[in-house]
This record gives C-alpha cells, sequence and structure tokens, in this order.
C-alpha cells in the first residue's frame, strides 16, 4: 500500500496501518538508536518510544517533508534526549587518554594494558561515544547510517553547507582521539 | 598543496566530492608527506570502521510488544493533554482577569453622588443672584467677605439694636 494513504490511515487511527508503517521503518529507527546506544535492550526500548511519540504527532505531520525524514528527526530528538539523561557515564577514560599521549612509564604500561584489552574498533566507538553531541550526531548519520547530506540536512534542519563543514570537523576531532594509539600501533608493527 | 588543506580533502575524498584535478593533486601530495598519509590511512580506518557496523536485530515480536504500550499511553494522552492545557491557562486566565478588572475600573459609569437639599439648591436652582457669585468666588477668603457685606446688606434694621 501506498506510504502516504498508510499515513493518512493512521491518522485516523486504523492501527493496521500504522502497523506496516511500523515494520518498514522499525529496523532503520533501530540501527539508529544502536548506533548510539550500542546496546540492544536500549535500542529496543527507544525504537518503542519513537514509534509511541510518531503515533501521537502523526496527525501534526502535514507532508512537507518526507515521512522517512520526519521520523528520523523524531528518532534522532529522542535519542538526543536520552543520550543526555544516561549518556554521560558512557565517556570513558578515552578522553584522559587521548588528551596525554604517553610518556611516564605507568602510563605506557596502562595504555599497553587498554589495547591489549580494547581493539580498535571498540577504541574508535568510545572515541566516537566521547565527541560533543553534534558531532556524533552527524558522523553516526553520515558514516554509520550512510544518509545522504541532503537527508541529513533534513533531518537534523540544517543547511547543506552547514552539514558539511560538521561533518568534516567532526571526523577531525575523531582522528585526532585516535591517532595517538594509531601511531603506538604502527611503531610496534615497524619493530 | 598544504598539509593545512589536505586534511579538508582527505575527509571529502572519502564522500567522493573531489573532481579529478583535486584528487591529482592530493595524490601527489601524498606521496611526498608521509604525516599526511597517516591521516589519510586514519581516516579510511574511520570511514571503513563505521560503514561496516554489524547490527543485531531488533528484538523479536516488535508490533506486539507496542501494541499494549499504545493502548496504555491512550489512557493517559487524554489527561496529559489537559494537564498541559490547564497549566497554560493558569496564566492566561490570570492574566484576564487582571485586564478585565482594571476595564471596569476605568470605563464603568461612576454611581452619581446624591446631592443634598442645599448643595441642589445652590447648584441648580440658587435661590439668589447673590449665592451665584459667591458659588464663582475664586477663594475661601472672598467668600467670607462677600458672605459678610452680604449679612451687612440685607435687613440692616433687624440686625442694630434699638434701645
Amino acid at each position: 500500500m501506498e506510504e502516504t494513504r498508510l499515513i493518512e490511515q493512521s491518522k485516523q487511527g486504523d492501527e493496521e496501518a500504522f502497523a506496516i508503517l511500523v515494520k518498514n521503518y522499525k529496523t532503520k529507527v533501530f540501527n539508529l538508536a544502536y548506533s548510539f546506544t550500542r546496546n540492544r535492550e536500549t535500542a529496543d526500548d527507544l525504537t518503542q518510544e519513537v514509534f509511541i511519540k510518531v503515533y501521537y504527532a502523526l496527525e501534526k505531520f502535514r507532508f512537507k517533508s518526507k515521512f522517512g525524514t520526519w521520523l528520523y528527526r523524531i528518532a534522532v530528538n529522542h535519542i538526543k534526549d536520552h543520550l543526555r539523561k544516561h549518556g554521560k557515564e558512557r565517556h570513558i577514560s578515552i578522553d584522559a587518554l587521548s588528551r596525554e599521549p604517553s610518556l611516564s612509564e605507568n602510563e605506557i604500561q596502562k595504555k599497553e594494558r587498554v589495547q591489549e584489552t580494547v581493539d580498535r574498533k571498540k577504541l574508535l566507538y568510545h572515541a566516537l561515544r566521547s565527541l560533543p553531541e553534534k558531532h556524533q550526531i552527524i558522523l553516526t548519520l553520515r558514516d554509520i547510517q550512510g544518509h545522504s547530506y541532503e537527508d541529513i540536512a533534513g533531518i537534523l534542519k540544517l543547511s547543506p553547507g552547514t552539514v558539511d563543514s560538521r561533518l568534516h570537523r567532526a571526523r577531525k576531532m575523531l582522528r585526532k582521539k585516535i591517532a595517538p594509539f594509531f601511531s603506538q600501533e604502527g611503531d610496534e608493527n615497524e619493530m | 598543496m598544504k598539509c593545512k588543506t589536505v586534511e579538508t580533502f582527505l575527509s571529502k575524498d572519502l564522500d567522493g566530492l573531489l573532481s579529478s584535478m583535486e584528487k591529482n593533486s592530493l595524490e601527489e601530495h601524498l606521496r611526498g608527506c608521509s604525516s599526511c598519509k597517516k591521516k589519510r590511512d586514519e581516516y579510511v580506518f574511520i570511514a571503513e570502521t563505521l560503514g561496516s557496523e554489524d547490527f543485531p536485530e531488533a528484538k523479536p515480536y516488535f508490533w506486539e510488544r507496542l501494541q499494549p504500550r499504545l493502548k496504555e499511553s491512550r489512557k493517559y494522552a487524554f489527561w496529559s493533554e489537559w494537564k498541559q492545557w490547564s497549566l497554560r491557562a493558569v496564566p492566561v486566565s490570570i492574566v484576564f482577569v487582571a485586564v478585565l478588572a482594571l476595564g471596569l475600573m476605568l470605563f464603568l459609569p461612576q454611581p452619581a453622588d446624591e446631592l443634598s437639599q442645599t448643595g441642589d439648591l445652590l447648584l441648580n436652582n440658587p435661590p439668589l443672584p447673590e449665592t451665584v457669585i459667591l458659588l464663582e468666588a475664586e477663594t475661601g477668603e472672598n467668600k467670607s467677605i462677600q458672605l459678610i457685606f452680604m449679612a451687612m446688606e440685607e435687613k440692616p434694621d433687624l440686625r442694630r439694636y434699638i434701645p
């Protein structure tokens, strides 16, 4: 069934039509929530909350943007609220480590231990989570979710120019955070 | 190309936004600059790692779990909406009452004060033309003086003692 019709029927309280919309978009919303939280339970819960919000906000949807973009905007805002409430404890020691690369023997040993236990991928995700919220969001939408610049501009209500500059700044910040760990691994490999 | 501008080019290259000329000059710079080459490796690592993330499946029976939550939230939707409106209505009603009270005070016609018999006589039907002069007199002093003179002029025979 056509999406516009499904939306119209859902607006009039048709649960079956809304169920189809949920089926079409649940994976996308779940993946978005998982990208931010990296926890299946939390991502599932957030996805359900997003669809409850969407159900009650549907009557305000005037087809001015794509339904997907509108739904993503609600999802991003809801996840942002969640991160503000629960996200701070996730910004682990990676921040402190990347600010002071190497020097004392103790610190080197600590770093080595970290690198033994945490692989580069995990390190990258930790670094991503330690970025400012707006940079986390834009990197998740572009590099993890693969949205186009235009879609991101629509979801975040930004101009394409702002999307471009914010994305490059976010990538630069992320690269700087992982650079000390990269160089150390490179040195180890060279030896 | 300078190392400072290379970083923006590297990021743009990930999105395929470089022209062939820009790409050529970037490659040329990278051949001779190991520090920028290292940056490129880091950018490629970021893009490849983030782009190849494996997402777990959403938990099963999503709609079946969502449906009761929707029904439950519908119960509270009316009350929460009412609560929202009532919270907004409090300051609005205070302002409305204040404006109404002010309007009533300013524009409602005041009830006329009832005049005493003397006042009515003096204001509307002055019995003597002299009283008009008296009422028009500017100061209280003038009024008193005029009263004295008037009293003296009226019935002088009654006031004098005739032995």
